[in-house]
């Protein structure tokens, strides 16, 4: 295994600059270059496909967890008609330990709007939303204005620094639920209704918003893309995992000395994260297990992390997820039983309630994980938390089913001595 | 032709279908409960689960690769699909319940799923008996279940409008009742608010849910949570006879099926008909099913000394052949009415011309703007277009009261003319009025003779809706002289078949002492000494086939036909009346 050399690597998302969320600051240091470039360098981009064909390239994985490539998702796009076209970018992060985008929406909203610019002139898009979290409240309002400003300096509106290309930017606020971080359910929800996610197909790049071509990415997906017009899809795809190159923002929280969001290549080890990039243990206590990219994931043993790499190929190998590099850190006096609980009461209260299977399950496998935590399950009880998860894995209209089921299928399994000494034993009546 | 294996049959197709409407369209089943064919398909009951695959063809030949034994190899999907929502498409291969002990596996998960949070309530609920979800249990569902943790509780007995009340716990969310408002009363009165276990349909904030078309939902909903206000808790499904039958409350002649018990009519519901009304009705219909229970004219009556009192039928047969006999046949006006069947209107008309009687008269009973383009027609008479066909002569209101002026004997056919302001009751004095009626009304209390004849719900008779399709009625309760075990149209219910003497709702009470009204005029003939013989209760079949030989307009309608096509669309030049 190669590894990465995240020492001296230097940020580009959120780079160590004062102010940078100012627009002046970020156009003094090379901001909006890119789009210029993009939109007035006719013999470098000669049209949109080639914008679409680097960026397919540089090969982005989505950032929101699912981990698709970005250009090939633009390239889903059929052709302009000269109807509208919608690019919907999804900032509802609210999986429990993700917190990245919030930091480009505090630091430097301006290369997310750029890249989203770039994205929807690649598109050939007629409207950009993004899509933020209800909770981000002062976040909706710095965004607002960072695309006030990109307005005033002429990036965004009709004919854009003297081309024909136009397009318009909207903030939306999202209302406080999980489910509408999920694409399809972001477009009603944008669409003014009830966060019912969509059957698919039909896929949102035929029949999106308002029944129109719509590509949804990622806050910072979208915030990549500047760096590979300026740098090129091969520096992009140099840095970190061969597999899912580029940088990330880890957002690291739990019991380390130095939570936070750090920006560092991808496939960046594991243990280095914890020990070196984010303080160590706190306390200097013991490492226990890793949920390596939000609490849909599943969750890894301290025993099994040697030599594990933040890519998709290295956490697969321990039966995980990179998801959003959200990892949470948990040590030797984590209550096993109590955290999953937490996670599968979180499902619960975010289930839209569509699907049978989810709607009825995380409530379910809340109640007997409750009556666990409370010492009043029984061994059987864990069997049946395996066989519910079993029920509702795979068989609905969304993932959100999957993303209860995981967690605890996989805690139970990597850690059922834990739960077995919760258990009451399961008495059978002997004759 | 296209072709698809499903369970290993291979069916045919032309045109576009979804899996699970094509598994109902061929005689197979599969459970589902979210799906219905009338509205969009949201997916979210996951109850229909099966196994699909393709088979693999070879990109450069377009052949099929075949296996080792010779068969199709196919790629089935990674998951499970639900077939209400994917397209049949050419070679597809399906395997149900039947075939696939995955997918049974599945179905019996999600039939565990929806019940764990469901009361059990059926004992005590009004869908038991017609219960998609009880149905579908006991066929593929679990044995038990392992849900041992506390239900989830919401709010019970919500009134959400007039007519339809709302059992939250019971709701499995398939949110049939938001899609109907939203597609097709489109009122869009009903959500579903809340999240997850919590969520349940309901109206907005301090709105009520008064759409006119409320009560199907009743019939839409799957489970007991949506049931009508003013059916809840009468009758268990298997107490009552269900006949088919049609709406006589407006002039679409929406079908229906007409639910009795002990010769009452307890509900009225939709009967799916693709030209009339497809699988709905206006609450107004099905709320009128009292007017066959209440308020009826037993037994004849005449006016002694201003006042009405019960008669016999031998008296109210020889005062009639008085009566007419003893007024100058230009003195005597017969009013038709749009509101009685074709064949009363015809032996009405036919009687009047034996006798030497004008051509019968008639005025629509019309309400400007009542229409709603949908299933409510300004037209309130389930016949109007029937008498036009018949030749009466269409009077409007006035010209009705100026001829009344002029005669001394007045026989008017199931028409409130008086509280419909055609009349008033000044009109009746000094005259002798005869008035044929199923309910006691303002101009049947006027009259001088009343004669009970029966109604929608006790004969079988015809009528012509606002668009000149004919449909008939099916006689659903038995009067003073019919009886469900000797009249082989009439449905038996359980109760019917093996109910003893000892089953309390087999009882003489609810009968009206009433007749179909050819029966009647026929001993009025025979007293007068006309050869009239529709003396069978059924007649209508027989009066029908005499129509259809006499009139143009009805060439070729009988009820056979009528019920093998479920009605029956009348020639060009019939539609052309005004509606």
């Amino acid at each position: 295994m190669s590894s990465v050399d995240w020492k001296n690597y230097k940020p580009t998302l959120i780079p160590d600059i004062d102010g940078l969320e100012k627009i002046d600051v970020y156009e003094k240091n090379g901001g909006y270059k890119a789009f210029k470039s993009v939109l007035t360098e006719n013999d470098k981009w000669p049209d949109e496909k080639s914008v679409i064909d680097e960026v397919k390239a540089a090969n982005i994985r989505g950032r929101g967890g699912a981990g698709f490539n970005a250009g090939l998702k633009w390239s889903f796009m059929p052709p302009a008609d000269g109807k509208p076209r919608y690019l919907a970018c999804n900032g509802d992060e609210s999986e429990p330990g993700t917190f990245k985008d919030r930091k480009i929406f505090e630091y430097n909203p301006h290369v997310f709007i750029e890249g989203a610019l770039i994205a929807a002139y690649a598109m050939q898009v007629t409207t950009i939303y993004v899509y933020i979290r209800g909770e981000y409240l002062v976040y909706v309002k710095m965004m607002e204005k960072a695309i006030q400003d990109a307005y005033d300096k002429g990036y965004i509106g009709k004919n854009i620094l003297g081309s024909d290309y136009s397009v318009d930017f909207y903030v939306h606020m999202g209302a406080g639920a999980y489910i509408c971080g999920e694409e399809t359910s972001m477009l009603e929800s944008l669409e003014g209704k009830r966060g019912y996610p969509r059957v698919k197909p039909p896929f949102p790049a035929q029949k999106g918003l308002w029944g129109r071509p719509t590509t949804i990415n990622n806050i910072e997906t979208l915030a990549h893309v500047p760096s590979v017009i300026n740098n090129g899809a091969d520096w992009f795809s140099s840095i970190g995992a061969e597999n899912h190159p580029g940088p990330f923002l880890y957002g690291i929280s739990g019991h380390v000395n130095r939570p936070g969001v750090y920006e560092l290549p991808s496939g960046v080890p594991v243990l280095d994260l914890i020990h070196e990039v984010a303080g160590g243990m706190r306390n200097d206590k013991k490492l226990k297990a890793v949920i390596p990219g939000g609490s849909s994931t599943p969750v890894v043993r301290a025993d099994q992390l040697e030599g594990i790499t933040m890519d998709s190929d290295s956490l697969r190998s321990v039966g995980t997820m990179v998801g959003t590099a959200g990892m949470v850190i948990m040590d030797e006096d984590t209550d096993m039983v109590d955290m999953l609980w937490r996670i599968a009461h979180f499902y619960h209260h975010e289930s839209c309630g569509q699907c049978t299977p989810c709607r009825e399950g995380t409530g379910w496998l809340e109640k007997v994980l409750l009556k666990i935590k409370n010492g009043e399950g029984e061994v059987k009880d864990l069997d049946l938390l395996l066989d519910v998860t079993t029920q509702m894995e795979g068989r609905t209209i969304c993932a959100l089913a999957d993303a209860a089921a995981w967690p605890v299928r996989h805690t139970i399994n990597r850690f059922r001595d834990e739960f077995e000494a919760r258990c009451k034993k399961s008495v059978h009546a002997v004759a | 032709m296209p072709e698809v294996f499903i369970d290993g049959q291979r069916y045919e197709y032309e045109g576009d279908h979804k899996l699970l409407q094509f598994i109902q369209d061929i005689g197979l089943e599969v459970p589902f409960f979210c799906y219905h064919p009338a509205m969009s398909i949201p997916a979210n009951c996951r109850q229909c689960m099966v196994k699909v695959g393709q088979p693999v063809q070879n990109r450069e030949t377009g052949e099929f690769e075949l296996d080792d034994d010779g068969n199709r190899e196919i790629r089935w999907f990674p998951k499970l699909q639900t077939a209400c929502n994917i397209n049949v498409a050419d070679g597809m291969v399906v395997r149900t319940q039947v075939t696939d002990e995955l997918v049974q596996r599945a179905q019996k998960d999600n039939l565990e799923m929806i019940l764990i949070n469901h009361p059990l309530d059926c004992p005590i609920c009004d869908q038991a008996g017609e219960c998609p979800l009880q149905i579908q249990t006991y066929k593929y569902g679990p044995e038990g279940s392992r849900f041992e943790v506390k239900k989830v509780h919401k709010p019970k007995r919500v009134q959400l409008g007039p007519r339809v009340v709302l059992d939250a716990e019971r709701c499995i969310n398939c949110t049939r009742c938001t899609r109907f408002t939203q597609e097709i009363s489109k009122t869009d009165q009903l959500t579903i608010t809340s999240r997850g276990d919590k969520n349940y349909p309901i109206t907005a904030p301090g709105r009520e849910f008064d759409d006119p078309y409320s009560l199907n939902t009743v019939d839409l909903c799957p489970v007991g949570a949506l049931t009508a206000a003013d059916f809840r808790f009468k009758a268990r499904v298997w107490e009552m006879n269900q006949t088919p039958s049609i709406d006589i409350t407006n002039g679409k002649g929406c079908n229906i099926d007409i639910w009795t018990r002990d010769n009452l009519v307890l509900r009225v519901t939709p009967r799916q008909n693709e030209h009339v009304n497809d699988y709905w009705m206006p609450d107004e219909g099905r709320l009128a099913y009292t007017r066959f229970n209440e308020n009826r004219i037993s037994r004849p009556a005449q006016k002694l000394d201003g006042e009405q009192i019960l008669s016999s039928w031998n008296n109210a047969i020889a005062t009639i052949a008085e009566q007419i006999e003893e007024h100058k046949n230009e003195e005597t006006l017969v009013i038709g009415s749009a509101h009685a069947s074709v064949e009363e209107n015809y032996v009405l008309s036919k009687f009047s011309n034996m006798m030497g009687l004008n051509n019968p008269v008639f005025t629509p009973h019309i309400e400007e703007g009542k229409g709603d383009g949908f299933l409510i027609s300004d037209d309130i008479a389930p016949n109007t277009n029937g008498c036009r066909l018949l030749g009466f002569d269409e009077k409007d209101p006035k010209s009705i009261a100026n001829q009344i002026e002029k005669a001394s004997l007045i026989l008017i056919l199931s028409d409130d003319l008086i509280d419909r302001g055609v009349l008033a009751s000044e009109h009746f004095e000094g005259k002798f009025v005869i008035a044929f009626g199923t309910n006691h009304s303002k101009t049947t209390k006027n009259a001088d003779l009343v004669i009970p004849i029966t109604s929608a719900a006790e004969h079988a008779a015809s009528y012509v809706n606002v668009d000149g399709r004919i449909q008939r009625t099916i006689p659903a309760k038995e009067t003073k002289y019919t009886n469900r075990r000797l009249n082989l149209e009439m449905s038996e219910g359980r109760l019917d078949r093996y109910g003893t003497s000892f089953d309390n709702w087999v009882t003489e009470d609810n009968k009206v002492d009433c007749m179909p009204l050819w029966l009647f005029i026929s001993q009025v003939a025979n007293e007068s000494g006309l050869e009239l013989d529709y003396s069978d209760y059924s007649a209508g079949r027989q009066i029908m086939d005499e129509i259809a030989e006499s009139i143009p307009a009805f060439k070729g309608v009988n009820y056979q036909k009528m019920d093998e096509e479920s009605g029956i669309q009348l020639d060009s030049s019939a539609k052309k009346v005004k509606s």
